[in-house]
């Protein structure tokens, strides 16, 4: 038995962060000169009473409007978030009865982050080739933003918040495409753990109004109860081992580079991803990038710039494209997908 | 290790140079030097020289003479 991705919806909230609200928050800030090296100009923010599993629910009610499939019809919901509503239950389980889907369905959440997307599909593939499941929604939604410091200009800079719905398959359905899951590779860095943490988060160490802690010249670093990123380690673990990730699931697919139609990477931000692409040989057409008008909005970014480039013809029939996920963890993965 | 080659190195990890560096240059005073052009020096200096450099050694370093000399004595 093979699987298929179907299908793919995603929400992103009303509210809007521009360049120009940004730079108002910190005038300080060159927002205009970061913004042309990250590609970012625009994110939406999730508003004050909008969680994760609102976005989720909103793009799941996006997904039955936009395809012709029977809620009935789905028996596994994989949730991937970083914001879940609560430590327990799993938030997949509330998802489940909120969106109408069948009490014969499964339903769980997993933790990751900007690798999560790959991580869901190869679970979901595993579920659908073994039998488990013949229809599986992978949910994707985090709220990275009110997980950032309001002095954090850095990280307000990049992050947007959003989510997104894929369906696997057993059978493949022609609704808007449909593409055979190939062969995954994955990675994992646990070393670099605390290099993109919210320290203060869980059941080890809660939330505690710690201290912000400022860099010689005076600009935030960081707050344990607050997201951060060490840029210049994962910059470093994106440049040196995402490279050998493309390698990788280039030689388990028995493909060459050339022999692929199109990359759709994480999109972390334009100039991370232009300079991988460089490093792993990849042509610029062959390279899709939609983060503009989105940021970064971590497991959902890849079915998101996947959907656009479907929209927009970059990928169509009989193509074969490279998915690839790297961040917090460290962890990353990679699969081929096969637009058959 | 080939200094002007080094030089060209570090210079190509630039988007935009007004004028050539040379090695008493302060880098991080060019326009066009940023965080991200930082992190793409220290890749260059693992890929080129084998050497891993940490922030707080990069940071050290002020000019291009001080950045070469730091990777001249921990190449292996």
């Amino acid at each position: 038995m093979k699987a298929y991705l179907n299908g793919i919806s995603y929400y992103l909230p009303q509210e809007i962060l521009d360049n120009v609200k940004l730079s108002s928050m910190h005038p300080e800030w060159s927002v205009e000169k970061i913004s042309e090296k990250t590609g970012i100009y625009e994110r939406h923010i999730a508003s004050e009473f909008e969680f994760a599993s609102d976005m989720a629910l909103a793009a799941l009610e996006i997904f039955f409007e936009e395809h012709a499939i029977d809620k009935k019809d789905i028996d596994f919901l994989l949730f991937c978030t970083q914001c879940p509503d609560y430590l327990l239950p799993t938030t997949a389980c509330i998802l489940q009865d909120k969106a109408g889907l069948p009490k014969s369905c499964g339903a769980l959440d997993f933790n990751l982050g900007c690798s999560g997307y790959i991580y869901g599909l190869g679970l979901a593939k595993g579920l659908v080739e073994s039998g488990q499941a013949r229809n599986v929604l992978l949910v994707t939604a985090d709220t990275y933003t009110k997980l950032i410091n309001e002095k954090d200009k850095s990280n307000k800079t990049i992050f947007g918040d959003g989510a997104s719905v894929s369906l696997i398959t057993s059978e493949p359905k022609e609704v808007l495409f449909k593409a055979s899951i190939q062969d995954f590779v994955y990675g994992t860095d646990g070393s670099g753990s605390e290099h993109l943490i919210v320290k203060n988060s869980g059941i080890k160490k809660h939330k505690e109004l710690s201290a912000d802690e400022f860099n010689e010249t005076g600009d935030f670093l960081r707050n344990d109860d607050y997201l951060y990123m060490n840029g210049k380690e994962i910059f470093q673990f994106t440049a040196f081992q995402v490279p050998k990730l493309i390698k990788n699931v280039l030689q388990k697919n028995n493909l060459e580079l050339t022999d692929v139609d199109m990359f759709v990477f994480h999109q972390a931000n334009e100039f991370m991803l232009d300079f991988i692409r460089k490093r792993c040989d990849i042509p610029e057409d062959k390279f899709f990038i939609s983060i503009k008008d989105v940021g970064n909005t971590v497991s959902s970014t890849i079915p998101i710039a996947l959907k656009r480039a479907i929209e927009q013809k970059k990928i169509e029939a009989n193509n074969k494209v490279i998915l690839a996920g790297f961040g917090v963890g460290l962890s990353m993965g990679s699969v081929m997908i096969n637009f058959n | 290790m080939e200094r002007d080659l080094f030089l060209k190195n570090v210079s190509d990890q630039f988007l935009d140079l007004e004028a050539p560096l040379d090695f008493d240059s302060n880098f991080r005073d060019v326009d066009s030097y940023d965080s991200l052009t930082g992190m793409t020096i220290m890749v260059m200096i693992k890929d080129e020289y084998g050497v891993d450099i940490t922030e707080s050694q990069y940071r050290a370093q002020k000019t291009i003479e001080e950045l070469y000399n730091f990777v001249a004595e921990n190449k292996v």
